[in-house]
């Protein structure tokens, strides 16, 4: 049945968009700002799972934890020289840290896309799949084993994380931090370090998605792109911050677009979300989940 | 009529009732302090008077002309003029340029935003600093520029929300001394403050608030003996 | 007579100078760059020279970080060339018509984004302008999508093109000079600095915001169109969100919010990347790499490096934390 169908399939989209969007919703609950260069951490995990198996033989299946280290280290390491400014006093942006994060962000996101470029190559490669099964019944529907198999790691990371954030110990004090970071520093909590934490595991779930995707969507130096762009609607669809929010959201959005695919447009379906994004941007910023700031 | 009143002004954030049929009004002229434990709704009530928070219900008229609801920006250009707790300027602008764009956008000419941001440095000895950015300046310094600020074009109404709050003994001297003096020639001020002996020295008038609702409203003596005022601040044991 | 006290006028006036003092060393650098090709670059990069000035009246004079104004240039060039393509007009009407269109677009995006900040704010003009492209490249049947579209030339030879561009900057410079020590360069500098202060004392936000996203919108309109009728050719590409990483790059090099470092910015980050090309190609990533260090360490950009060299008064730093009485 053709409904059971888009839904389904927009569904497992949505489950790789979640991968992305949380990370990204919760960097913003922390430091309050947009990652631009999110995108590149699911590039690089998109890179090296799919350059340790065709370069050094390695097991796809090795593929994913191996992304998932390299987007911690990358996302750790980034939070570490650039992020600082953010929370750290005084810089010389003093008031304008959104325009730094903006313009840092952003230019990390090129300075990232053209290294890969030059290190690697502009050409695609095709990542491989985890299992070589290429057609998989359940049920009434069809899809590939590898499509299957992804989707099920993806949720069952997705669980994992959203359960540390809500019950683990650093996983409450991130939420201490978000909520209020002052307070939080009063009560004691390292705020700088929480801040790390949340940059270096935004890093990892985007590059496990590249990793998981690698088989769909093939590698190449600016394949973060999109996803991006799809992952900034999620956040503010969903409420900056918040994880189940993200979640939620990023399941909709997938269904939205499967279905807007067919029966509005295929041409402009990649428009759906943007105009999304800023019908919410313009009447409701804070998502369906979050909290609205208050002003003065 | 009155020149300002605040009629029966209601306000929530979520569950929390700021402001609680709030009213009370002022004649022109008048120099009337506004008191309040924290949380009472004083500053609330100065959002709503200047236009950066809208209330949920109530009405407030200024010379005749209802004002409610109307923007910032629209309540500067009629005259109602205000500072903020935290203060606020523009800190990568010089304190001559701070105090020249209000005076442009309230509607002076160049020559005469220039002459009248000079002779206000000059009133609250501030010339020496008029070429710094204003976020060079030190707290007290930044305080009394955007207190001058309020100043380039005279207000209908000036409101002061706790001027005094952390500034330097001779800083507050030459604020009380402005506002006296131009109380002298009939500017209208609100004046928001802790500060009990400041109230006493330059209001003749007080409002108190508690809890969003306007408790008790006379002359400033009897204010601060007031019972209820007391039980406010300190407790019903105390009163 | 002009607002805003000595400093600020005399800081202005000298940024302007040396602009002009820059246009003038570009206009006489034919005699020795005699290399089409090289005039060519300098062509190019003087349209990047119109969106980063156009960006930097936005972004480092109005605090607007709009991730938009590739997307304008594009706007401006599919005007043009759309015309042409369908009406078989030239530049006469083009360029023209590439300022209005951009302009009034930018109108409505600056109504649409009045009251977002930060980060909403360039989510939404990053939606926008990816809206913009998507439209422009999907819309095969009216637009030729990626094919791009042919656009007639003005002149026959290549160096008249570089003498208008210098021409357009010249003027546009001049604006921005007068624009800047007016009331309208206070409002701005006062809605950038604290937008709610700005309007407790009476600046009037949405008319200024408004207008600042026109004018920024109007100048990419019309460098789009003029680096389309250079280009004979126009193509979605010019709306790429890294064409905006590109000009934001050039302006946060060259030097956010002042009247010098968007010129310089583009220029030699242009030229230079060509130069790179040769070598091989790793223009991007020195030119991002740059800016996350001028940003992350050094924030007046290269204008202000000259500046410190030079001895004047040092970068004035944003306090985050007043001095101590």
């Amino acid at each position: 049945m053709l409904t059971l169908d888009l839904l389904i399939n927009g569904l497992i989209i949505g489950v790789f968009y979640a991968l992305m969007a949380i990370g990204l919703s919760l960097i913003f609950g922390i430091l309050k700002i947009v990652n631009f260069a999110h995108g590149e951490f699911y590039m690089v995990g998109a890179y090296a799972y799919t350059l340790a198996a065709l370069s050094l033989g390695i097991s796809p299946w090795l593929g994913i934890p191996l992304a998932l280290v390299i987007g911690l280290l990358l996302g750790l390491v980034v939070e570490r020289l650039l992020m600082r400014p953010l929370y750290s006093g005084y810089t010389s942006w003093g008031v304008m840290r959104d325009e730094y994060a903006v313009i840092v962000t952003f230019a990390l996101s090129i300075f990232l896309i053209n290294i890969v470029d030059k290190v690697v190559g502009p050409f695609a490669y095709k990542g491989p799949p985890l299992v070589n099964i290429s057609r998989v019944t359940v049920g009434p529907l069809a899809m590939s084993g590898h499509r299957l198999v992804a989707a099920l790691i993806a949720i069952a990371v997705i669980v994992t994380v959203a359960l540390i954030i809500r019950y683990s110990f650093w996983g409450r004090q991130i939420q201490a931090v978000s909520q209020n970071r002052l307070g939080a520093s009063l009560a004691g909590i390292d705020t700088a370090k929480a801040s790390a934490i949340v940059f270096a595991l935004a890093g990892g779930l985007a590059a496990v998605s590249g990793a998981l995707l690698a088989n769909i969507f093939n590698p190449t130096p600016d394949v973060g792109v999109f996803p991006a762009i799809k992952s900034y609607t999620i956040v503010v669809l969903g409420g900056m911050g918040s994880v189940p929010g993200s979640i939620v959201a990023s399941l909709v959005l997938g269904v939205l677009e499967s279905f807007g695919g067919v029966y509005i447009s295929y041409q402009y379906r990649d428009t759906f979300g943007l105009f999304i994004l800023i019908l919410f941007l313009l009447f409701r910023p804070q998502g369906l989940f979050g909290e609205r700031a208050r002003e003065v | 009529m009155a020149y300002l009143v605040v009629d029966r002004v209601s306000k929530s954030f979520g569950g929390l009732k700021a402001l609680d049929e709030a009213s009370f009004s002022l004649e022109a002229g008048e120099l009337v302090g506004l008191i309040g434990p924290n949380g009472s709704g004083k500053t609330t009530l100065i959002n709503i008077l200047s236009g950066h928070l809208s209330c949920d219900s109530g009405k407030v008229e200024l010379n005749g002309e209802t004002i409610t609801g109307l923007r910032p920006e629209v309540l500067a250009r009629r005259g109602v003029l205000r500072m903020f707790q935290l203060t606020r300027s523009f800190p990568r602008m010089s304190a001559f340029d701070n105090l020249l764009v209000t005076g442009c956008a309230l509607g002076l000419s160049q020559e005469a935003a220039e002459a009248r941001a000079l002779s206000l440095l000059q009133d609250l000895s501030l010339t020496r600093i008029m070429d710094l950015d204003a976020g060079q300046l030190s707290g007290g310094q930044m305080k009394l520029l955007e207190f001058g600020s309020c100043f380039m074009v005279p207000p209908r109404i000036a409101l002061l929300d706790e001027p005094f709050a952390a500034v330097h003994p001779t800083l507050k001297e030459i604020m009380s001394d402005f506002i006296r003096r131009r109380h002298a020639e009939g500017q209208t001020f609100i004046l928001v403050s802790h500060d009990m002996p400041v109230i006493v020295e330059l209001c003749p008038r007080t409002v108190c608030m508690n809890a969003g609702r306007v408790i008790a409203d006379e002359a400033t003596r009897a204010v601060l003996t007031d019972k209820v005022v007391i039980e406010a601040y300190l407790g019903e044991a105390a009163a | 007579m002009s607002t805003g006290g000595h400093p600020t006028n005399r800081r202005l006036r000298i940024e302007f100078i040396v602009s002009l003092a820059i246009l003038l060393v570009v206009a006489g650098l034919p005699a020795i760059v005699t290399n089409a090709y090289w005039q060519g670059v300098i062509v190019v990069s003087m349209y990047f020279a119109m969106l980063s000035i156009a960006w930097n009246i936005l972004a480092g004079y109005a605090g607007q970080f709009s991730l938009a104004p590739a997307a304008f240039g594009m706007i401006g060039a599919y005007a043009t060339g759309l015309l042409a393509y369908y009406y078989h007009t030239g530049y006469a009407i083009g360029i023209p018509a590439a300022i209005v269109v951009s302009g009034l677009i930018g109108l409505v995006l600056g109504r649409i984004v009045l009251r977002l900040r930060g980060p909403y704010l360039a989510l939404t003009t990053l939606s926008f302008a990816e809206i913009m492209r998507l439209v422009i490249s999907n819309s095969i049947e009216i637009t030729r999508g990626d094919l791009g579209l042919n656009v007639p030339g003005i002149f026959q030879e290549r160096l008249p093109y570089y003498y208008l561009m210098i021409g357009v900057l010249l003027i546009i410079q001049v604006g921005l000079f007068y624009l800047l020590r007016s009331r309208a360069g206070l409002y701005l500098r006062a809605i950038r600095d604290d937008e709610i202060a700005a309007a407790s004392r009476g600046v009037r936000i949405v008319y200024w915001k408004t207008f600042a996203f026109t004018l920024s919108a109007a100048i990419c309109g019309l460098g789009g169109a003029l680096y389309g009728h250079f280009a004979h050719f126009v193509s979605p590409e010019l709306g790429l969100l890294q064409q905006t990483g590109v000009v934001i790059s050039m302006v946060v090099i060259g030097g956010l919010g002042t009247m010098v470092g968007p010129l310089i910015g583009a220029l030699l980050v242009y030229v230079t990347s060509e130069f790179l090309r040769d070598v091989g190609n790793y223009q991007l990533v020195v030119f991002a790499f740059l800016v996350i260090i001028f940003a992350r360490f050094f924030r007046a950009g290269l204008w202000g490096l000259v500046l410190l060299l030079l001895g004047v008064r040092a970068p004035r730093p944003l306090a985050a934390a007043p001095a101590t009485e």
